[in-house]
């Protein structure tokens, strides 16, 4: 135990570090982009006639704060703030902040990411085995190169496909949003119903994206396991085929489950373009659109958003894996 | 594009001359190959010399705004009624030119960084793999995202630095934990013992053991970079200055609104077949390289 709160302690170390490094970079960069909609505002409005002084007042009733004093000063802020969950005011929705909007639109890349690995997580592992068993067939053959390909397209292309098919060719599916306005938002059937028929484009783009990845992965972890001695020699002893599936599949499932977070983790990044594409409000068309805006509280906050979900995983991951599997708790084998 | 690589690492000439048979075996071997190799030079081949069959600014048709397919149009034409077919081989040329430049930059840098860090080991291994696990951690497109708003990557040449300076973190990885377990075999240690220098060593005798398996990596590196930089174009992120696939995905869903109405639908088709057999192609390729060099995967 004492093994497991070290590795815990020394994760979260240096997750915190990645997250402060990630947060400093961010800050200089969004502060060093051109455009800055507030001045411009200011300008206008000075522009218009109104004082200095009064202009500064009426941007700053505008948008709940404006930034003073040097850079350093505004980063101290911006840190100290950061420790108080509080990452300013959005430009693009005045008045509300920015942790707020952000996670009220968590939910919409969360949910429906989390749905579409798990459902090409289970499709893509059985489909596995049977392309590592069979991998001298036909059946192996194709099985192996879907996967690659489904593995190599790009989400883009996925959702631009599926999303011109299914709302173009046949339009038998929503092109964007979450739900139905027509439906009064809560647990009712109407809605429910609508919530899923809105979500089943970005759903299965996100399954599909990742399905060819786990047949790959499952492939070769399952035909590793089968060149392994105890499959050989519990194949000698004369165990029943069934059995033997069963220690093979227990084995080569393992090193999976650590992809499983990782992956968790990255499709927060790639959900950008599915979210895109289908006008999904989630954290990446946030990010789109704080950029579009040049909102520098919202971009910045997104991107701090996502890089945590990623580091997260990565602990949550490696943790993971040495709860399960018990020849990485003895020494240094993770590495 | 692999071949450089190769021939550099290949050292004496037999060995060359024995190595492309055996390429040639390979792809004899199963037809799939041959076709990944065919679609991967025709791609070369239109980078290249493709604009030069068209006219610089591209004819317009006024009096066929989003035209279906026709034979003088194979996917229609675009929303000022230009050849979507010419459009997609002139804005071929930024792509695959930035594809190449930023494998080059992924693969140098990854590979001197993983060799360094391998080799050396001890206090200069542990910094670079903590950069580079950082790197890897930092997610690439958000990233991107926001660098987008203070670079503009005006040039292909300059996108592709961008985009290969922002990728080296997995070749890096994959090529250290390569050279830890070359640098342990008998043929290294009878160098060092011989007392060669650790620039001959790793040029010499690690580098060409490994440029196989760098040179694969460079293949996936170019799928990788032509999928970055279509999709920022896509996004809409970046200023439109040249024309290019990800311009025309995004003209086609955001201004031609393909999501919604088929008129519009051959001008996105046409950039999307493109990259999925650009894919196809390379997916194919990288297989056949496979065999070559792991000779345990070959199926006598």
């Amino acid at each position: 135990m004492t093994m497991f709160a070290r590795r815990l302690a020394g994760h979260l170390a240096r997750g915190l570090v990645m997250v402060l490094v990630v947060t400093t970079v961010s800050f200089f960069v969004i502060r060093s982009v051109p455009g800055d909609p507030m001045a411009a505002r200011y300008e206008k409005l000075v522009e218009q006639g109104m004082s200095p002084t009064a202009a500064q007042r009426a941007v700053e009733v505008l948008y709940g704060f404006a930034p003073t004093g040097s850079l350093w000063q505004q980063y101290v802020d911006y840190m100290s703030g950061l420790l108080r969950l509080d990452l300013g005011q959005s430009l693009m929705v005045p008045g509300v902040g920015v942790s707020t909007v952000l996670f009220s639109a968590a939910k919409w890349t969360v949910l429906p990411v989390l749905a579409g690995t798990l459902l090409s997580f289970l499709i893509g592992v059985v489909m596995g085995v049977y392309a590592a068993i069979r991998r001298s067939g036909r059946l192996g053959d194709v099985l192996a190169i879907s996967g690659s390909l489904l593995h190599g397209v790009p989400q883009y292309v996925l959702a631009l496909l599926l999303g011109a098919v299914f709302t173009t060719l046949i339009p038998i599916l929503p092109t964007s949003g979450t739900a139905d306005i027509m439906f009064e938002p809560g647990f009712n059937a109407g809605y429910i119903g609508s919530l899923i028929e809105y979500a089943t484009l970005p759903v299965l783009t996100y399954a599909l994206a990742s399905y060819g990845g786990w047949i790959l992965a499952m492939k070769s972890s399952v035909v590793t396991v089968l060149g392994d001695d105890f499959i050989l020699a519990a194949e000698l002893r004369g165990i029943k085929r069934g059995i033997v599936f069963r220690y093979v599949a227990r084995n080569a499932i393992l090193p999976l489950f650590t992809i499983l977070a990782l992956s968790l983790g990255m499709l927060f990044g790639g959900a950008i373009f599915i979210e895109r594409i289908f006008n999904y409000p989630g954290l990446g068309l946030m990010l789109i659109d704080g950029i579009n805006n040049r909102d520098y509280a919202l971009m910045g906050g997104a991107f701090l958003l996502i890089t945590v979900a990623i580091v997260v995983a990565n602990i949550v991951a490696d943790l993971f894996y040495s709860v399960i599997d018990p020849r990485v708790r003895s020494g240094e084998g993770a590495r | 594009m692999t071949a450089p690589v190769i021939a550099a690492g290949g050292g004496r000439a037999a060995l060359r001359r024995n190595f492309w048979r055996g390429v040639w075996r390979v792809l004899k071997r199963k037809p799939s190959r041959m076709v990944g190799m065919v679609i991967v030079l025709g791609f070369a081949f239109m980078g290249v010399f493709g604009p030069m069959f068209y006219p610089d600014p591209l004819p317009r048709d006024t009096a066929a705004l989003y035209a279906p397919p026709s034979w003088e149009h194979p996917f229609g034409t675009d929303f000022e009624g230009t050849d979507v077919l010419a459009l997609l081989v002139t804005g071929s040329r930024y792509v695959l030119l930035t594809a190449l430049v930023t494998a080059v930059i992924t693969v140098v840098v990854g590979a001197a960084i993983g060799l360094f860090a391998g080799f050396r080991r001890g206090r200069w291994d542990t910094v670079l793999m903590r950069i580079t696990d950082m790197k890897l951690t930092i997610p690439g497109l958000p990233l991107l995202l926001v660098l987008s708003t203070i670079w503009k990557f005006t040039s292909a040449l300059e996108m592709g630095l961008v985009l290969g300076l922002l990728g080296w973190g997995g070749v890096a990885r994959a090529v250290r934990s390569q050279t830890l377990s070359l640098r342990e075999r008998g043929f290294i240690e009878a160098a060092r013992g011989l007392g060669l220098s650790t620039t001959h060593i790793i040029g010499r005798e690690l580098l060409p053991s490994m440029a196989p398996f760098v040179a694969m990596n460079m293949l996936i590196a170019v799928t990788g970079a032509v999928y970055a930089q279509v999709g920022l174009f896509f996004l809409g992120v970046l200023p439109f200055e040249a024309n290019n696939w990800g311009v025309m995905l995004n003209l086609a869903v955001f201004g031609g609104g393909a999501m919604s109405s088929p008129a519009a639908l051959p001008y996105l088709m046409a950039p999307l077949l493109a990259i999925l057999l650009l894919t196809l192609g390379i997916v194919l390729v990288v297989d056949a390289m496979d065999e070559i060099f792991n000779p345990r995967l070959r199926e006598e």
